[in-house]
């Protein structure tokens, strides 16, 4: 008996980002103001009244060093064996002052079920790191070049930062794998009050915030497999009522296609040959008990000759919730 | 009544003790430039000794990161051998600086406060007019302070005031 063959395209169902917030803001005065105070006081003596005026105390703003990564909202669903998958990050500058950041993506996250594998290249800055950053992975975004093109956000700026990976083909329904990315301050990171002396905005200092001047926040990738099966079995009557395999006998097929998993199997096509030896009974081809036609026209099925004798259904997407799928045809021994 | 200001400038240095430009002699006309004005602002710092025992001391305030409270201590000494009477400091918060509730000090003064630098009263009788309803007056709204000091200054003697402000 020939063997017979579904073929499927896995789908892959994105999600629509959702437009991260970020309840953190900038703290402060911009970095470099000079803020100047002078005291005035008015007395008497005698009957003359003056006034003096002190001397001015002078303090500068210096810059804060803090940043925040947002990820990506939810796990992202893909397929196994499947190419460039998008993780969508955003990137804040916390501090009082423009600063540049350097971003790094880590896929060998502890807690998951599989390293994502990057792409290349793995990292985009939004529209280049610009401001007003549509938030939407396009031909507009630049690859990230450590280095050479760092994001340099001003004061309460932020750019979305994304990253891409491929998923491994032996990765199965359920998994879940996981990437980070971190920025980290150019000026530089440490414990909170860590200085860096005279490398603020306006040559002030920098000084480390709450934020250690680096965050780091991961997204995660959720495998969405769908493993679809086919069952056949036969049933045999000969012309004399008996089921003995004779010539002008007639063997009617049953095939039972189900699909298991939390993925959907697109476009599935079920085709099975016509035996050796046999051939097929025209107008007994149906679907869930419904006859299809056997030429090719607006319904699921077709009878086919070349290159050689076989039927065909279209099942559809097929998901676990679609149910067991039933495709019967006959056949006559020759 | 003859008022005249003679401006006392003194260059704002490192060390506590600022600098004198001008020394009136006793007996000079004593309605001008008898009270020196000096004013400081300094951050709390913890200082470490050789010991590791950790200490907080007050340094003088030059780079600030926004968060930081900075502590303004404006002094007016009497230079001259005559007492000067209603000695009255005034001082504005400073700019994109806000006031900490409660942090104005003067030994031997009332203190009062201002939202607009013309009308000054005790924080109890400040107020705002918002969306339609007057409410007291909230700290971090005060731009200015006032200290008047009740007692004459006498000779060589200073009048001390101080106040903390957040930098925003």
């Amino acid at each position: 008996m020939k063997s017979f063959r579904i073929s499927t395209l896995s789908s892959v169902v994105l999600l629509a980002f959702a437009f991260g917030t970020n309840n953190a803001h900038a703290v402060g005065v911009a970095a470099g103001t000079s803020i100047d105070n002078t005291a005035t006081v008015d007395f008497t003596v005698g009957t003359v009244t003056s006034t003096a005026t002190s001397n001015t105390t002078q303090v500068v703003v210096a810059e804060i060093l803090d940043v925040s990564v947002t990820p990506p909202t939810g796990q992202t669903p893909v397929a196994p064996g499947t190419t460039g998958h998008v993780l969508r990050f955003r990137v804040d500058n916390l501090g009082n002052g423009a600063e540049a950041f350097l971003l790094v993506a880590n896929n060998a996250v502890t807690g998951d079920n599989f390293d994502p594998v990057a792409a290349s290249p793995a990292i985009y800055l939004d529209t280049g790191g610009l401001p007003a950053t549509a938030g939407v992975f396009d031909a507009s975004d630049v690859p990230y070049i450590p280095g050479s093109n760092d994001p340099n956000l001003v004061a309460d700026g932020f750019v979305y930062v994304y990253l891409v990976n491929n998923i491994p083909n032996t990765v199965t329904d359920g998994n879940t794998g996981r990437a980070t990315l971190t920025a980290s301050a150019r000026t530089g990171t440490g414990p909170q009050g860590t200085v860096f002396a005279g490398q603020g905005t306006g040559s002030t200092d920098a000084v480390v915030g709450t934020t250690t001047a680096s965050d780091v926040d991961q997204g995660e990738y959720l495998v969405q497999g769908v493993t679809v099966t086919a069952a056949k079995s036969q049933v045999v009557l000969d012309q004399f009522g008996g089921a003995r395999p004779l010539p002008g006998a007639r063997i009617t097929y049953t095939i039972v296609v189900n699909a298991v998993g939390t993925g959907t199997a697109s476009t599935s096509i079920f085709a099975d040959d016509i035996p050796a030896g046999t051939a097929y009974v025209a107008g007994t081809l149906t679907l869930n008990s419904a006859p299809l036609t056997d030429g090719a026209d607006v319904d699921a099925g077709t009878y086919e000759t070349t290159p050689t004798p076989r039927v065909r259904v279209q099942l559809g997407d097929l998901k676990q919730a679609s149910g067991t799928q039933t495709i019967q045809f006959a056949v006559l021994i020759q | 009544m003859i008022q005249g200001t003679r401006k006392i400038f003194a260059a704002a240095t490192l060390l506590a003790c600022g600098l004198v430009s001008q020394v009136h002699a006793q007996g000079a006309p004593a309605d001008k430039g008898c009270i020196l004005l000096k004013s400081t602002a300094e951050v709390a710092k913890e200082v470490v000794d050789a010991k590791g025992v950790k200490s907080v001391q007050m340094v003088t305030a030059e780079k600030v990161v926004p968060g930081v409270e900075v502590t303004w201590t404006v002094s007016a000494n009497n230079i001259c051998k005559v007492p000067s009477e209603k000695v009255t400091i005034n001082n504005a918060v400073p700019v994109h600086m806000t006031y900490v509730a409660g942090s104005a000090t003067g030994a031997g003064s009332d203190i009062t406060f201002s939202l607009d630098g013309k009308t000054f009263a005790a924080p109890a009788q400040l107020t705002v007019v918002e969306n339609g309803a007057t409410r007291p007056a909230h700290a971090d709204e005060y731009k200015h302070i006032r200290w008047v000091f009740k007692d004459s200054l006498a000779p060589g003697a200073t009048a001390v005031a101080r106040f903390r402000a957040v930098l925003n």
